[in-house]
């Protein structure tokens, strides 16, 4: 479905992104790992469109046709959407309105304010709360939830375990193996090791910009001395 | 300050809050400080004028100025400030040396004599109200300024656009990421705010009159309004609208040498305490 090929990006000078080819399958789960400034947010951000960085050679193709040049709301209109680092939130809208903002209260098709609130009922709770309001897991909830209001078939998770308590870690775990279960494809950015290699089925490891590793997942948990060399983990 | 005064205030106030509501969605939304809003505000009173004195219709003034404003709005954001995206100094450059252009263009149309708006026959005269015999359209005036506020309160917290809007003020990007065109929001909200300063033109033509640097005058209490309620707040505006209003009037019957002081004095001790306005947020 995306097929990424020898991507370079970066800010001005700064080639962030070396040569990087990737490829997400339909309902897919592949893991991005990395540890902090080795390119993945910037990764993330060219395939969604985002400026900064810019892309300065390579491809991104999906479903066949190239994303390259395309502006963000292009690319989300293709089925691609972002749970971006740090969630962002609206601070100004409510949690419903964070849902709302994208697609009528009364659609029926694909996802709805109904079927969000169903999978995660803390939300709908909350449903009158302003963005700011929020705890840590109540807001990558809702980062989840407004990603999938404009019904995506690939989903770039950017870091969505970060902060967050184990239990809730754990609860993200389950949401993001039953948006697979529904067909969807992930593309998950993470620091945490573990809850990386709960879920996905393969895995990249990036370090300055560049793929230095990429297999599957179950094998990779086996390698201890390859995850301690590589990302420092034990 | 008696209250005659006190309605000199809220009157003017109100038609700050029309005109400087528009500045603050553009300001908030777009990031663009549009130094072209006074001289909208005053281009917009001429063809108010204009419109209203051949038709003989008040309301067909209103309307035709804030087609007219709205359309060279267009013309400015589509045709310039879309260039200078990002770019807060030439933004701010090119909306004053549009301004100059139409304040020239102006001065060609209607030459330099002052004109008033002719007030359509119900709303001449006075009318007595909390023991005072006020001018029937000054009240008019406030009675608009209450129904623009709500009307905008309404779109920006009850319509889907409202919220994209509120959204985009917080974080444009996140905003386009989640699948909405934001150029387009953008592009409605500088017509918006655009219309309003037409509306703001005609109403204020009415009463304050139609003069060359009238922009300029209107423009000055605008940028105060808008930061002292805080970019991008509708609240805010309103609050500042009233402040300012009324700290001008108490300004020029009491102190008439310090009448800008008694504004923009507290306007710098606010600043000092709060760097963003009553209401504003960090970006």
């Amino acid at each position: 479905m995306l097929e990424v090929r020898d991507l370079n990006s970066g800010y001005g000078e700064a080639h962030v992104v070396r040569g990087v080819s990737l490829d997400v399958g339909a309902g897919e789960i592949v893991a991005l790992l990395g540890r902090n400034g080795m390119g993945k947010t910037t990764f993330i951000r060219s395939i969604m469109g985002l400026t900064p960085p810019q892309i300065n050679s390579g491809s991104i193709t999906w479903r066949g046709e190239s994303l390259v040049g395309l502006r963000p709301h292009d690319i989300a209109a293709r089925k691609i959407a972002i749970v971006p680092q740090g969630r962002r939130l609206f601070p100004s809208l409510t949690v419903i309105e964070h849902l709302t903002m994208l697609k009528s209260a009364r659609a029926k098709t694909g996802w709805t304010v109904d079927r969000v609130f169903g999978i995660f009922p803390r939300l709908a709770e909350r449903r009158h709360h302003r963005g700011g309001q929020l705890s840590g897991g109540e807001r990558g909830m809702l980062a989840v939830g407004r990603a999938l209001m404009i019904d995506p078939q690939l989903i770039l998770m950017d870091e969505p375990s970060e902060g967050l308590a184990p239990v809730m870690v754990q609860h993200l775990e389950e949401i993001v193996l039953g948006l697979k279960r529904e067909g969807l494809s992930i593309l998950l950015v993470e620091q945490n090791l573990y809850s990386a290699l709960a879920v996905a089925d393969r895995v990249y490891i990036l370090e300055t910009g560049k793929v230095v590793h990429q297999g599957d997942a179950a094998t990779l948990s086996q390698q201890t001395d390859l995850l301690f060399q590589r990302l420092g983990v034990q | 300050m008696n209250t005659f005064q006190l309605f000199n205030g809220l009157t003017f106030a109100a038609l700050l809050f029309v005109v400087a509501s528009g500045f603050t969605l553009i300001f908030g939304l777009l990031r663009i400080v549009n130094l072209a809003h006074g001289a909208l505000y005053l281009f917009g009173g001429y063809i108010g004028y204009t419109v209203a004195t051949r038709t003989g219709s008040f309301v067909l003034g209103g309307i035709g100025a804030m087609l007219a404003i709205a359309a060279i709005g267009f013309v400015l954001d589509q045709g310039l400030l879309r260039f200078v995206r990002g770019n807060e100094l030439r933004q701010v450059l090119l909306s004053l040396g549009f301004a100059f252009v139409l304040n020239d263009l102006a001065l060609v149309i209607w030459g330099g004599d002052s004109f008033t708006v002719p007030i359509p026959q119900v709303l001449r005269g006075g009318m007595r109200v909390f023991g005072v015999f006020y001018p029937t359209y000054r009240l008019f005036v406030l009675v608009t300024g209450i129904v623009v506020f709500a009307g905008l309160w309404g779109l920006l917290n009850h319509t889907r656009l409202g919220a994209l809007i509120r959204a985009g003020v917080d974080d444009a990007e996140m905003v386009e990421a989640s699948g909405v065109n934001i150029r387009r929001v953008f592009l409605v909200t500088f017509l918006l705010g655009s219309a309003l300063a037409g509306l703001g033109g005609l109403m204020g033509g009415a009463f304050l009159s139609l003069y060359p640097s009238a922009d300029a005058e209107i423009l000055v209490f605008s940028l105060a309004v808008v930061i002292i309620g805080g970019r991008g707040s509708l609240v805010g505006v309103g609050v500042g609208s009233l402040l300012v209003g009324l700290l001008n009037t108490l300004g020029q019957v009491m102190f008439p040498e310090l009448a800008y002081f008694v504004i923009f004095g507290p306007m710098a001790v606010l600043l000092a305490f709060r760097p963003l306005g009553l209401f504003g947020k960090a970006a």
